[in-house]
């Protein structure tokens, strides 16, 4: 099983490097938002799946690497793959003194406290003026689909290469210990805080490269564009569909989600949003853990295990 | 006078809040769940009024038993088919119950959109004031708050004075002291849930006369009711009573006083600095 999901997973990538080839209009615009959730999806995974701090907020990452790039790229011309980098080390250098505090919170404190945070920043970027006080800002058209396209590309893979690792180091081991029992780790000799830290200053990492990117997918940026909920909640969605802290979970969640929502938003745009929610309770009763672990449970069982 | 006109505005707004959080802390204290979809019964309650009252007239009042029975009967199903059924004591079962809220929100908001549309709504209700001295008392404000109090007394009755309230109570207290002592702890949560769901559309006829309204309004509802929790103390009562009136007169002084983009920000930056000061609440118990 180990041998043909690595092979489907490398046809899935080598797809998605050709897609720009074949693929142009709505089509290629939903690959990339496909990829670009699945990105997210990961990112989000980090500290919430492996490390269990559920977080409502990762979005409020996303729009601080939107506006940075942004304003690197409006008011100080910088191109835009080097004004994205920076919009990632922004929301980096948010995340970590934000983690310090935040995360001395728990459970669904923490998670509801990450959506305040979120609420927060988006109502401040509101009115300041420097951020042109929620009217939004424009951006020259840049250099097409194909090459934000392939930033995210290579940022989710990043993401994905960075699960892996997690997955097998150390780490990734002190993650899931102090997702487990965080009392216990510590007295393990887990350096707790800054495992936590850690985690969190990548799951911000993630979504702040991939925002300004989607800011010049978008090129003109507003609060509610880049501080969207909807795409929060579809990316957590995604990994708790796929299978929380696994490798593969985001993208298997991924693939299915955005399918599954396209062909619904399609035939039924009216009652969309019902049969999602309806479809997201469903999934939960019938496979708790979501798909990738029940298919693993399936494949052991096959075994004999 | 403008101060006292603003801590009228607040303290009114506070008693609807309060009976709004009581349903959510329930469910809380019960079952451990934060109730992801908590402000869209709130909302679809409200909305359901404002559409029976532009259709047929009639008074939200009197079709307060009306909702009051929907909310009680659908968070028992709701209960007794979903939530039930999550696995309980593993990794992750808060995580779990938080998606399953949350995509139940979903299917609401959903349900509420194809059902009576996006427009804004509310019930021109009672729109005149009492006069008293430079003071003007909204007359709509004034009767959603006295309707919330009579409720939530009525709530904080049976809580403390009847067997069912007992049961509950325990249960939040201690569930294997609940089963010990030969509760049937499935079915309290089920009436327990069933109760948050019954004061969350209670408390959303009320809003009707208060807000306008549309079906995707229910997270401001779920945030402000986890605000009002937070500040008081999950779990805690009279904890919440208080943390409503704090966070109505925050709502109505910060919107006068900074402008009302900003204040949106003061639910939360309310709850994340009583997080982090008292993560117990204010009333809380010092354990969290």
């Amino acid at each position: 099983m180990k041998r043909g999901a690595s092979a489907l997973a490398a046809l899935a990538v080598v797809l998605l490097i050709l897609a720009p080839l074949r693929l142009n209009g709505y089509a290629m615009d939903l690959t990339y938002i496909t990829v670009l959730s699945i990105g997210l999806a990961y990112g989000w995974n980090i500290i919430s799946g492996y490390a269990g701090y559920f977080s409502f907020g990762q979005i409020a990452f996303f729009g601080v690497g939107a506006y940075a790039t942004a304003l690197l790229v409006a008011d100080a011309q910088w191109f835009w793959l080097p004004a994205a980098v920076a919009g990632g080390a922004a929301a980096c250098a948010l995340a970590v003194p934000l983690g310090y505090v935040m995360l001395r919170l728990r459970g669904p404190f923490f998670a509801m406290g990450m959506f305040g945070m979120a609420q927060m920043v988006r109502v401040l970027v509101t009115s300041i003026p420097a951020t042109g006080s929620g009217a939004g800002l424009f951006l020259p058209p840049g250099s097409g689909i194909t090459g934000v396209y392939y930033w995210t590309l290579a940022v989710s893979l990043g993401a994905l290469a960075l699960t892996m690792w997690i997955e097998r180091s150390a780490f990734g081991l002190r993650l899931r210990a102090l997702r487990e029992d965080e009392q216990v780790a510590a007295t393990l000799g887990v350096e707790t805080t800054r495992a936590k830290i850690t985690a969190f200053g990548l799951s911000a990492l993630i979504p702040g490269l991939l925002g300004g990117g989607y800011a010049m997918f978008l090129t003109y940026i507003e609060p509610d564009a880049v501080f969207s909920s909807r795409l929060d909640l579809q990316s957590i969605v995604m990994a708790i569909l796929g299978g929380l802290g696994t490798v593969w979970g985001p993208l298997v969640g991924g693939l299915v989600m955005t399918q599954v929502s396209e062909v619904l938003w399609a035939r039924f745009p009216e009652i969309y949003l019902m049969i999602f929610g309806g479809l997201l309770v469903g999934l939960l009763i019938v496979l708790p853990r979501g798909i990738v672990p029940a298919i693993a449970a399936r494949f052991a069982h096959r075994r004999g295990q | 006078m403008v101060v006292l006109q603003l801590a009228i505005n607040g303290v009114l707004l506070g008693g609807v809040l309060a009976l709004s959080a009581l349903g959510f802390n329930i469910v809380f204290g019960v079952m451990r769940v934060v109730n992801l979809a908590h402000g869209d019964f709130v909302v679809l309650a409200a909305v359901f009024a404002a559409y029976a009252f532009a259709q047929s007239g009639v008074n939200p009042l009197l079709l307060l038993p009306f909702t009051v029975a929907v909310g009680f009967v659908a968070g028992a199903l709701i209960h007794h088919l979903l939530l039930r059924r999550l696995p309980g004591e593993v990794a992750g079962a808060e995580a779990s119950s938080l998606t399953l809220t949350f995509g139940l929100s979903y299917f609401l908001t959903g349900a509420g959109l194809a059902i009576f549309g996006g427009r804004f709504v509310s019930v021109p209700f009672l729109t005149g004031a009492f006069q008293i001295g430079p003071l003007s008392i909204p007359q709509a404000r004034l009767l959603a708050f006295g309707v919330a109090v009579v409720l939530s007394l009525a709530f904080a009755f049976l809580l403390r004075s009847t067997a069912l309230g007992r049961a509950i109570r325990a249960t939040s207290q201690n569930v294997d002291g609940a089963l010990a002592c030969g509760l049937d702890v499935d079915r309290v949560r089920t009436i327990a849930f069933a109760l948050g769901t019954a004061v969350a559309t209670a408390a959303g006829t009320l809003m009707s006369f208060l807000y306008n309204l549309n079906a995707q309004q229910g997270v401001l509802f779920t945030v402000n009711a986890f605000a009002v929790v937070v500040i008081g103390g999950l779990g805690n009562y009279t904890g919440a009573v208080l943390g409503a009136l704090i966070l109505g007169l925050t709502e109505s002084f910060a919107s006068y006083f900074v402008g009302s983009t900003l204040a949106e920000a003061a639910p939360y930056l309310l709850f994340i600095l009583v997080l982090l000061i008292a993560p117990g609440g204010l009333r809380g118990r010092r354990t969290t």
